[in-house]
């Protein structure tokens, strides 16, 4: 539409937004493995002042409908996803029930909500949910992720992690950690499990919650201010792994995106998360970049840079990928652009 | 569709903030109703002053300091002689401002614009009055002045015999160079609308609020243009190469089949677009749909609207007053103004401060939304949001037509 209607205050990637979300809906997406203390978390974060106005998506595995009524009497509204797990047999339901949020909220038939937040089953895998907002398509364009919260309970947390991979890739792609029911365990038991969480997923901050009580604000800050979402390297078993790309200097978008489109057409079913901020040749705020297996979120250039860091930092969190494939493709493509 | 009163839907209204962050609010000392002259004047002591139009009387007009925009402090509020007339309009450029004087009947005093040195903004100093008055004339409704030289308003004069007692006001250009001593330079009326004019006069609208001019905006990216709304007459884009001699370019029109009041004309020069708003008159949304519209502009002689700006469900807000679009932020054409061809923002009464992303213009979209709660004492039980400018610093000023004075907001998208 630029080509038609041209803009100098546009940028290639249209307009600059002033945050990664821009005016999308915010989502929060609350994994933890079954009884972490997920619902008892949201409950009392819709009890509060910064909970107000936000409709609550609950899948539920099993015991249909006990965690929705626990959560309806606060939500703006409640949406309850039942038959099986989100991230594979309702995903379709997801989809389905945003979409409706959204056309009610239009029609007027459900309150102006401001956010949106889901809570998922515990067996789920956070990927194929994340991929649901990743394209205009599936829903990108309406809303954004802002964060991906993972609750862990102090007591069985560990044995979980264990005992289950859904457990483990749910910490691992997690922008935040909250480490429930501390009370009830050791000191000791707490520190080993939060020990292990951070060599799981350094990038994650590590909140605590004492019966569902954290700062409202970390239910819902938007996971780039982490400071620590670019910390590098991390091995997690299950073949899971991630590093951080980074580079000085400005980037050609044309290198770049050539080669994210290579390595997805290679291997983009084990590229779990990706995400970054680019310097962009040409650009004068960073490009934010996000991708989730084959799926590619718009890229978005912001106003500003967040810090005084300009460099360019991409975070790969991969599948059986080794960090050195990707970072040979980058260089090839670079080398192959000379 | 269920009637109004029997729709579950018009149950649905309620304040909503979406993507605005509200600053502060001030009710400007109890007369916080205000109109649609809204301008930003950084004072010689450096102080940023934004001075507000009220809507009708007492109050004339009020100067707020909002230097910090999280506390406002009214530092300037006037009276206007009598009760039958309002301010309505004005505009500074520097320290020079223009107010216009629209009066309820025609042939009261006073009727025109009154410059005034503003700088000091606590004291205004009338410089001088342009009388606009007459036998057929109710004055000055809104004015346009930016570039220290000239004002465009839509105005009256005492020797113009309209066709029709409601198409009273024309485009006048008056040339302040002097500003002591304006002196108009140049005018236009829509044909048919003058005693004496060669052609008949218009046909009536079902919703008759006359042929006649609003606003009268030129930028400097083309001084040789006016951009004209004319009420019941749709817009015209005017050649004022020679101020003497304006001469109509193009036309366009969206009544019939909608219900006229076609207000503002805003160019976005470098995209080719033109933004063409509605002004919703009729409580209780009885003239909906009252639109912004997108034009697309690549050829000023034949413009083609190519998309609207989407407005909620109207029977949620038929409630309760005027919902429906009125003025946007006009890229002012100072320093002191926010410019932007991305993203419009508009006020729609109860519809309160809505902004849209044009950046495809076939598809505006929804983006920010700022509907407060009914000020104290609102007499509609909604806010009535009137009027928006934005600063250069990108602060968003919105005021209620009502009594809830000054919103200031930051924009968060």
């Amino acid at each position: 539409m630029l080509d038609l209607f041209p803009s100098r205050e546009a940028s290639p990637f249209g307009r600059r937004l002033k945050r990664e979300r821009g005016a999308r809906i915010p989502v929060t997406v609350v994994t933890g493995f079954l009884g972490a203390g997920k619902t008892t978390l949201i409950r009392r974060f819709l009890k509060s002042p910064e909970g107000h106005g936000t409709a609550v998506i609950v899948n539920e595995f099993g015991a249909v409908g006990i965690d929705d009524a626990l959560v309806r009497d606060s939500a703006e509204e409640t949406v309850l996803l039942g038959n099986g797990c989100l991230c594979c047999i309702t995903r379709t339901d997801l989809q389905a029930a945003l979409r409706r949020l959204i056309f009610d909220r239009e029609r007027g038939t459900a309150p102006p909500f401001a956010r949106v937040l889901i809570e998922t089953s515990g067996l789920a895998d956070p990927a194929p949910i994340l991929q649901t907002f990743s394209t205009d398509r599936a829903l990108g364009g309406e809303f954004h992720i802002d964060v991906v919260l993972t609750v862990v309970d102090a007591v069985n947390g560990e044995a979980a992690l264990a005992n289950a991979a859904e457990a483990r890739k749910q910490v691992i792609l997690a922008d935040r950690l909250i480490i429930s029911k501390t009370d009830l365990a050791t000191p000791a038991v707490v520190e080993t499990l939060t020990r292990r969480l951070q060599r799981l997923n350094p990038r994650a901050t590590i909140d605590v919650a004492v019966a569902g009580a954290l700062d409202p604000n970390r239910m819902i800050e938007p996971a780039t201010r982490e400071r620590s979402s670019f910390i590098a390297e991390a091995e997690h078993g299950d073949g899971i792994a991630s590093f951080v790309m980074e580079r000085e200097g400005p980037v050609s978008w044309a290198d770049f995106s050539r080669a994210m489109e290579t390595l997805i057409a290679l291997r983009g079913p084990d590229l779990l998360r990706v995400k970054g901020l680019l310097d962009v040749a040409g650009c004068r705020g960073p490009v934010v970049v996000q991708y989730v297996q084959h799926l590619a979120h718009p890229p978005v250039e912001l106003d500003s840079w967040p810090d005084e860091n300009r460099m360019s930092r991409v975070v790969f969190i991969t599948r059986n990928i080794p960090e050195r494939q990707i970072r040979d493709l980058f260089a090839a493509v670079q080398a192959l652009a000379k | 569709m269920n009637a109004p009163d029997k729709n579950p839907l018009t149950n649905g209204y309620q304040p909503v903030t979406w993507n605005f962050k509200l600053l502060a609010n001030d009710m400007l000392g109890g007369f916080g109703g205000m109109g649609e002259g809204m301008s930003v004047q950084i004072a010689p002591d450096g102080r940023r002053i934004i001075w507000l139009a009220h809507e009708s009387a007492p109050k004339n007009f009020t100067a707020v300091d909002v230097s910090d925009p999280r506390k406002p402090k009214v530092v300037c509020q006037t009276d206007l002689p009598h009760a039958n007339m309002r301010s309505n309009s004005l505009e500074t450029c520097g320290n020079l401002m223009a107010v216009a004087y629209q009066t309820s009947k025609k042939d009261l005093q006073p009727a025109g614009f009154e410059l005034f040195d503003i700088s000091k903004p606590e004291n205004p100093k009338s410089i001088s009055f342009f009388d606009c008055s007459g036998p057929h004339s109710r004055g000055v409704h809104q004015l346009w002045f930016c570039d220290g030289e000239y004002v465009h308003c839509a105005s009256g004069s005492r020797d113009f015999v309209p066709t029709n007692p409601g198409d009273d006001q024309f485009y006048r250009c008056v040339d302040v160079r002097n500003p002591s001593k304006p002196v108009e330079v140049g005018r236009w009326w829509m044909p048919g609308t003058r005693q004496g004019d060669n052609v008949m006069p218009p046909t009536r609208h079902p919703i008759d609020k006359g042929f006649r001019a609003h606003n009268t905006n030129v930028y400097p990216q083309r001084p040789d243009r006016c951009y004209l709304a004319y009420i019941d007459g749709g817009m015209f884009v005017l050649d004022i190469s020679d101020k003497a001699n304006p001469k109509k370019v193009s036309q366009w029109t969206n009544s019939p089949p909608y219900t006229g009041f076609m207000h503002t004309v805003v160019p976005l020069f470098d995209r080719g677009l033109m933004l063409v708003t509605d002004e919703s008159t009729e409580n209780n949304a009885k003239d909906w749909p009252k639109l912004i519209w997108v034009l697309d502009a690549r050829d000023e002689s034949n413009l083609v609207s190519i998309s609207t700006c989407p407005l909620p469900d109207h029977r949620i807000y038929a409630a309760a007053g005027r919902f429906g679009a009125h003025n946007i932020h006009e890229n002012v054409p100072l320093q002191t103004a926010w410019h932007s061809d991305q993203i419009v923002l508009g006020t729609f009464f109860n519809g309160g401060l809505r902004a849209y992303d044009i950046s495809n213009p076939y598809q505006p979209k929804e983006i920010g939304v700022f509907m407060p709660p009914a000020p104290p004492g609102a007499p509609t039980g909604t806010i009535q949001m009137n009027d928006v400018f934005v600063d250069e610093r990108a602060v968003v000023y919105t005021v209620d037509r009502h009594i809830g004075g000054l919103y200031i907001l930051e924009m968060d998208f």
